[in-house]
């Protein structure tokens, strides 16, 4: 009785010892930074606009990470879904003169949903398993081609782009910029961000993360790797249509480059320099990267090369801190997460 | 008739272009396993080099003759100090390759101005066969392509370092047993293949006028050719741009042209998707 008793508390103890989980707790930090944000920049309205845009880009940046933190898949094309989808709501508007965001904003994510469940059946379902650097440039192809059909297509304005979208309404109250436009965005990444953790967090994420560790030996217990990779691309492209649909909104414009490669690369860099498969680290990398541009973009010398800039961020993440800034902070085992419920001793 | 020839002969001269810039790529994805995304921004540095002999008054004959070496040293020194960290992970690489292209090519274009400069033809004016007139430039990237395709072949097949590529390519692990050093074969070919893009952007600089973006509009089509062609291959990559490379420019003639462009990429990635293993699967080298 006595023996037992011990090792119970022992167990404790060790559960105990367990250091505190940081993730939460910086996700907790964020959430309520970005809720005060609005109130703290009251003055300073051009700086909601800004945060406004960082919080559509982070919602962009979070789709690809569920793609590559939690599916493996290097998508160049989720600028795809998120461009076309910011073309429709702008036709929408422009030709149906619609758009009431309880229509147009669901529409964005079917239609983001619908392309890419057609590119993720092209590319990864088949008899043939695709290598995964085919699935990236296969993405990267259908990011590009689209680019080009659009930027020479008449009717969607050609290399113009499309201006003086329409703007986003419920009932008759129309969003412009500003505070209201900014609620809208945030609610729209605390729900996609809550349902993207859930589905890490559950059973399904627990394959994805096996398939992370070792995607044949998973083939091998018989689940079929290439459906749930097909799933979670569909679902990233529901969220970046979301993401384009209010970011062509925001903007009031859209045009050919929201379609092509480059941006899905600057989702790639929000979400790398963040730290990948954490779902914050690229809401972090959006708002750091983003932040610093702006800052950075007031000297004339330094706006000239913030490519340049952005270029060497990459490549000094990519050589020599693969897990981005979260990875400084937060362990891999954390990244990783646990699943289930956890054991208690008894 | 006239027309046809005239025809034929505009695409041979692009699919040239593209066989150039595609020989360089292939050689490296084949070797390394590695999908350069910088090698836009080789063909672009290729074209600078042109560019600075012409203004410094030193001819834009010197360009085009350094150009393939300035670029292969800075291809060897890119291998050496940052592309090697990443044969291990391919998918990376495509992110550092690709992050090394955006610096290149910003540089440049700050270097630049953001203009456009035009580069005289090194042998202007065209001769005259049967009554058609043909370019003399075009002709000599033709002539070019061809000399270095045979090149490529003879170095690979008939000397010692093809065979010890040949050897790198089949078994990386034997050929290091076998006392190969493929860390030094591997810098070898990327500088190479650096070299060859150089090429490739000194002889179209003359065609299209000097902007940073010469080189990257060829990227994606470059690549498909090579997956199209299959990695692995001499003669795969080659096929692949002259497929494309005829594609893109017979396409427009059947179907609209804003349809005809990424159309083109559609059915070359279709081609991939059903045939991964590319035209050529026989007689790998």
């Amino acid at each position: 009785m006595s023996v037992a008793t011990g090792t119970t508390a022992m167990r404790q103890t060790g559960v105990r010892s367990k250091p505190l989980p940081l993730l939460p707790f910086i996700e907790l930090v964020m959430l309520a930074a970005l809720v005060a944000t609005p109130f703290v920049l009251a003055s300073r309205p051009e700086l909601i606009t800004l945060m406004t845009n960082v919080l559509i880009l982070s919602l962009l940046a979070l789709s690809f990470d569920l793609c590559w933190g939690f599916s493996g898949i290097m998508s160049y094309g989720q600028a795809l879904f998120f461009g076309v989808a910011g073309y429709v709501v702008a036709l929408v508007g422009r030709d149906l003169d619609f758009s009431q965001m309880w229509g147009t904003l669901p529409l964005a994510m079917l239609i983001g949903a619908l392309l890419a469940a057609a590119l993720a059946a092209f590319l990864l379902l088949g008899r043939k398993t695709p290598t995964s650097i085919f699935v990236a440039f296969g993405t990267l192809t259908g990011a590009y081609a689209a680019e080009r059909l659009v930027a020479g297509w008449q009717y969607v304005g050609a290399g113009n782009g499309l201006s003086s979208i329409k703007l986003m309404a419920l009932g008759s109250y129309e969003f412009v910029e500003g505070f209201e436009f900014y609620s809208v965005a945030l609610a729209a990444l605390v729900i996609f961000y809550l349902l993207s953790r859930m589905i890490a967090r559950s059973q399904l994420g627990l394959v994805l993360a096996g398939m992370r560790q070792n995607e044949e030996r998973l083939a091998f217990f018989g689940y079929r790797v290439q459906v749930f990779k097909a799933l979670i691309f569909t679902f990233s492209g529901a969220i970046a249509g979301l993401s384009g649909a209010l970011y062509s909104y925001h903007q009031g414009f859209t045009g050919p480059t929201n379609l092509g490669p480059g941006l899905s690369t600057t989702a790639v860099i929000y979400c790398l320099f963040g730290g990948s498969g954490t779902l914050i680290g690229p809401v972090i990398g959006t708002i750091a990267i983003e932040l610093l541009s702006y800052v950075l973009a007031d000297t004339d010398a330094i706006r000239q090369f913030w490519p340049v800039i952005l270029g060497v961020v990459l490549l000094v993440v990519v050589m020599f801190q693969p897990t981005g800034l979260l990875g400084l902070v937060v362990s891999a085992r954390e990244r990783i997460g646990s699943f289930g419920a956890r054991r208690r001793a008894g | 008739m006239d027309f046809a020839i005239k025809f034929v002969f505009d695409i041979a001269a692009f699919t040239s272009v593209m066989v150039l810039i595609v020989l360089g790529l292939g050689v490296i994805a084949s070797m390394m396993g590695i999908f350069n995304f910088a090698h836009g921004e080789l063909v672009l540095l290729g074209a600078y080099t042109v560019y600075l002999c012409d203004e410094h008054g030193m001819g834009a004959w010197t360009g085009v003759i350094l150009a393939p070496f300035v670029v292969g040293a800075v291809g060897f020194v890119l291998e050496r100090t940052i592309i090697r960290r990443f044969y291990a992970t391919p998918i990376i690489a495509m992110l550092g390759t690709y992050a090394i292209g955006l610096i290149i090519r910003e540089i440049v274009r700050g270097l630049l101005g953001g203009h456009y400069k035009a580069i005289p033809e090194p042998i202007s004016g065209a001769f005259a066969i049967g009554g058609m007139e043909f370019s003399i430039w075009r002709s000599f990237i033709i002539a070019t392509t061809l000399a270095v395709i045979a090149g490529c072949y003879l170095l690979l097949s008939r000397t010692s370092i093809g065979l010890r590529v040949r050897g790198a390519l089949e078994n990386p692990m034997l050929a290091r047993a076998c006392g190969i050093s493929t860390g030094r074969l591997y810098a070898l070919t990327f500088a190479f293949g650096a070299a060859l893009a150089g090429l490739a952007g000194a002889l179209i600089v003359p065609l299209y006028a000097l902007s940073a973006d010469i080189g990257i509009r060829f990227l994606v089509q470059a690549f498909l050719s090579v997956m199209l062609g299959g990695v692995g291959t001499f003669e795969g990559p080659v096929l692949g741009a002259a497929a494309v490379g005829g594609m893109a420019a017979g396409l427009p003639w059947v179907v609209i042209p804003v349809l005809a462009d990424p159309l083109v990429f559609v059915i070359a990635l279709a081609i991939v998707r059903l045939r991964p293993q590319g035209f050529i699967t026989v007689g790998r080298l």
